[in-house]
């Protein structure tokens, strides 16, 4: 029990830190921008994809680097001429707008790369095991991911509350009108926080990407569950998106082991063999539906604190 | 004033397609997921028809014109599907094909049954092309649906036949699938197949649909029960994530799978796919050098994963058109589901052919091991499919499912 306790757990937080990587970005964006960013998911996986091109044709690390920077490039010019451009016709469009690139995005992948996923994996010199748990080795890639992660939130954390930059984007935030006039550039600040959202999005897709299959389906199948931890943290808390993903990571996790059912639950009361004759839902074991945790717990979050774990506005 | 002459221009156009529907062209519909997820699956269906077809109308076509075909994107969803199997009625369609996705398939062949209840004498047939769903040969079976792949029980038991034979497969199996009907269908053939096998299913995942990312709790479960051999029906995603899991954490099993051929999954898992096995039904090492190089040049690439089969179910097809002629007048689709029934095609592994009881196709099932020294290595990797045993088709064939109650035409 021991050893399936500590292994759930440290799976999970890895995982959920791969999660924090992408859904920091979103969440960054709607706190400034009221904006729900649908592409966002997509620039994860352009990061992916550039940082493949540059692995292939020059080194891994040099495309760890540069595919957060041309992302971020990407994102910044997105809310220059396109999104601004729809700024003043109000949320709706935004929203529609960024629907419609990820759409774009992924058929412009399939054109350049094609249908299939692509090879896109560590140097040898990162595959090992870091250490050895209960005779199963932990890859040292899920650490490097996690401690990438873990980084980029203390990063992004001091940013924010200690720096003069992190005050003028709080401003800048909460309220627009009397930033721009006490002088400061607004719309620049929005520009610049949608491409550090886009780079970090990217950053994440590099860093994974070559974990997990690079593959044209990636944003759409990282894009759901980003949106599910962003609104069970808290529309704009970046704290709030730290816990909800390791809450994300560490429950699946757990799921998976557990062969919990209702009928299960029925034997406590003597009623659990008649369960099982039912059949259907009363059969039905937590693992099989591990992949439901994470919307499940959205639901329970969204019923009783609708503004999510660390939201402001409830 | 407008709206009469609008009427008058629709009625004209109307009557232009009546006028040239009188000599009848075979009309093959193609519905697939051309986008969306299955994008690549789809796409390899879709151009692996149309390799065939190119070659019947590069002779003579059929019924005195070439043979059309229209590709409809069903989205990869069955509410898709419906509306363009609607759409290919309207547009006089004869012929759906379809591969990508067992949901698909189960509204398509209702679709299908249901149009032809209602519309006699303007029947539509289904040549169902990768959709293994024991379902559709089994309640769902009519004789206008015809499956011409292989299903779970034929995958499972080849894999165990050949898997034992080579001293790879040991006393406990972990059955591990995705939940839906595909999957559920794996997880009953594993089970089934134990006694013959001689191992114990130790333990047994369902688990939901391309939706899990991160695999590693499952591998710390299979590494708990202590299996020699993982069987899976994963396909896509759901495959990759989990051997790749299975491989970072340094676990000591062997893989028996069935769709490791899918485009880009041997470049994906690298080393860790090595050594694993896959039951399908094609290798090409074991086909005819001369189409698969044929094959090569007409399309860019030799044919992979879906292609071979969905190339021999249309060479099924010619096959029973050879022996057909309508003398250029109205297409008999019954007629064809007739002749389908009597083709069959010699391969390198022997005869294929359709079962009439319920128009599932015999084929032999290739097993192979993902090793070093293939013909054909794939995804620019020095790895291949080296051909290990090939299970003759009255070896691989399940009984006809009682629940098939299929109407005749004659």
């Amino acid at each position: 029990m021991l050893e399936f306790i500590i292994i759930s757990t440290l799976n999970g937080v890895t995982y959920g830190l791969l999660l924090f990587m992408v859904s920091a970005g979103l969440t960054l964006i709607f706190g400034m921008m009221g904006v729900l960013n649908f592409a966002h998911a997509s620039f994860y996986m352009l990061g992916a994809y550039i940082a493949y091109s540059i692995t292939r044709t020059i080194d891994f690390w040099i495309g760890l680097l540069v595919a957060p920077l041309l992302v971020g490039l990407l994102g910044m010019l997105v809310e220059r001429y396109l999104l601004r451009r729809v700024h003043r016709y109000g949320h709706a469009h935004e929203l529609l707008l960024t629907f419609g690139l990820a759409f774009i995005f992924e058929e412009l992948i399939k054109l350049f790369y094609g249908d299939f996923p692509v090879n896109y994996s560590m140097p040898a010199y990162l595959r090992f095991p870091a250490f050895s748990l209960f005779g199963a080795d932990y890859p040292f890639y899920r650490l490097f991911i996690g401690l990438v992660a873990i980084g980029m939130f203390v990063l992004l954390y001091i940013l924010l509350s200690r720096t003069r930059v992190g005050l003028v984007v709080r401003a800048a935030e909460r309220l627009p009108s009397m930033a721009e006039a006490l002088g400061h550039n607004v719309p620049l600040v929005f520009m610049g926080v949608f491409g550090v959202g886009a780079a970090l999005a990217g950053l994440g897709g590099a860093v994974a990407g070559a974990f997990f299959p690079t593959n044209p389906n990636m944003a759409l199948e990282l894009g759901v569950i980003v949106f599910v931890v962003v609104v069970v943290g808290g529309l704009g808390s970046i704290e709030g998106s730290l816990v909800a993903s390791l809450m994300i990571g560490v429950f699946s996790s757990f799921a998976v082991g557990l062969n919990w059912s209702l009928a299960r639950l029925l034997d406590l009361v003597g009623l659990g063999d008649w369960a099982r004759e039912l059949g259907g839902l009363m059969t039905l074991t937590l693992s099989s539906i591990s992949g439901t945790v994470p919307f499940l717990l959205m639901l329970i979050v969204l019923l009783v604190r609708p503004a999510g774990l660390f939201g402001e506005r409830n | 004033m407008r709206a009469m002459t609008t009427l008058a221009v629709a009625a004209a156009v109307l009557s232009l397609g009546a006028a040239e529907v009188k000599a009848e062209s075979l009309k093959i519909g193609i519905i697939e997921s051309l986008s969306g997820a299955q994008t690549s699956t789809g796409r390899l269906f879709a151009s692996a028809a149309q390799y065939v077809i190119d070659q019947i109308n590069a002779d003579d076509g059929f019924n005195g014109s070439p043979i059309e075909v229209v590709e409809y994107d069903n989205a990869g969803g069955t509410t898709g599907a419906a509306d363009r199997f609607r759409q290919a009625v309207a547009e006089g369609v004869h012929i759906v094909v379809q591969g990508a996705s067992s949901a698909i398939a189960g509204q398509i062949t209702e679709d299908v049954r249901r149009h032809n209840i209602r519309n006699p004498g303007d029947e539509v047939l289904f040549m169902n092309m990768g959709a293994e769903a024991l379902e559709l040969t089994g309640e769902k079976c009519h004789f206008y649906h015809f499956r011409f792949t292989t299903t779970a029980p034929m995958r499972v038991n080849a894999l165990v036949s050949a898997m034992s034979e080579e001293g790879d497969l040991g006393s406990r199996v972990y059955s591990i699938n995705q939940n839906y009907s595909w999957g559920r269908d794996m997880e009953e053939a594993i089970r089934a197949a134990a006694e013959a096998g001689g191992y114990e299913v130790v333990d047994s995942d369902l688990h939901e649909v391309n939706r899990i990312q991160d695999f590693s709790p499952f591998v710390a479960k299979i590494r708990a029960s202590e299996v020699d051999t993982v069987m899976t029906g994963n396909w896509s995603n759901d495959l990759l994530l989990l051997m790749k899991a299975a491989g970072d954490a340094g676990l000591d099993v062997r893989f028996g799978t069935t769709f490791l051929d899918q485009v880009g999954n041997i470049a994906n898992a690298g080393e860790t796919a090595v050594g694993h096995y896959i039951a399908h039904l094609v290798n090409l090492e074991l086909e005819d050098e001369a189409w698969v190089q044929d094959y090569e040049q007409v399309t860019g690439h030799v044919p992979v994963y879906i292609e071979p089969q969905t190339v021999n179910a249309m060479l099924l097809l010619r096959e029973a058109l050879s022996d057909l002629d309508f003398g250029g007048e109205d297409i008999d689709v019954t007629q064809i589901g007739l002749a389908l029934e009597k083709a069959t095609l010699e391969g390198p592994n022997g005869t294929l052919s359709i079962r009439q009881e319920d128009h599932q196709i015999v084929t032999p099932v290739v097993v192979s091991r993902i090793d070093e020294g293939a013909k054909y290595a794939v995804d620019e990797t020095q790895w291949g499919f080296v051909p290990v045993k090939v299970v003759s088709a009255e070896e691989a064939m399940y009984p006809v499912q009682d629940s098939c109650q299929m109407d005749r035409p004659d």
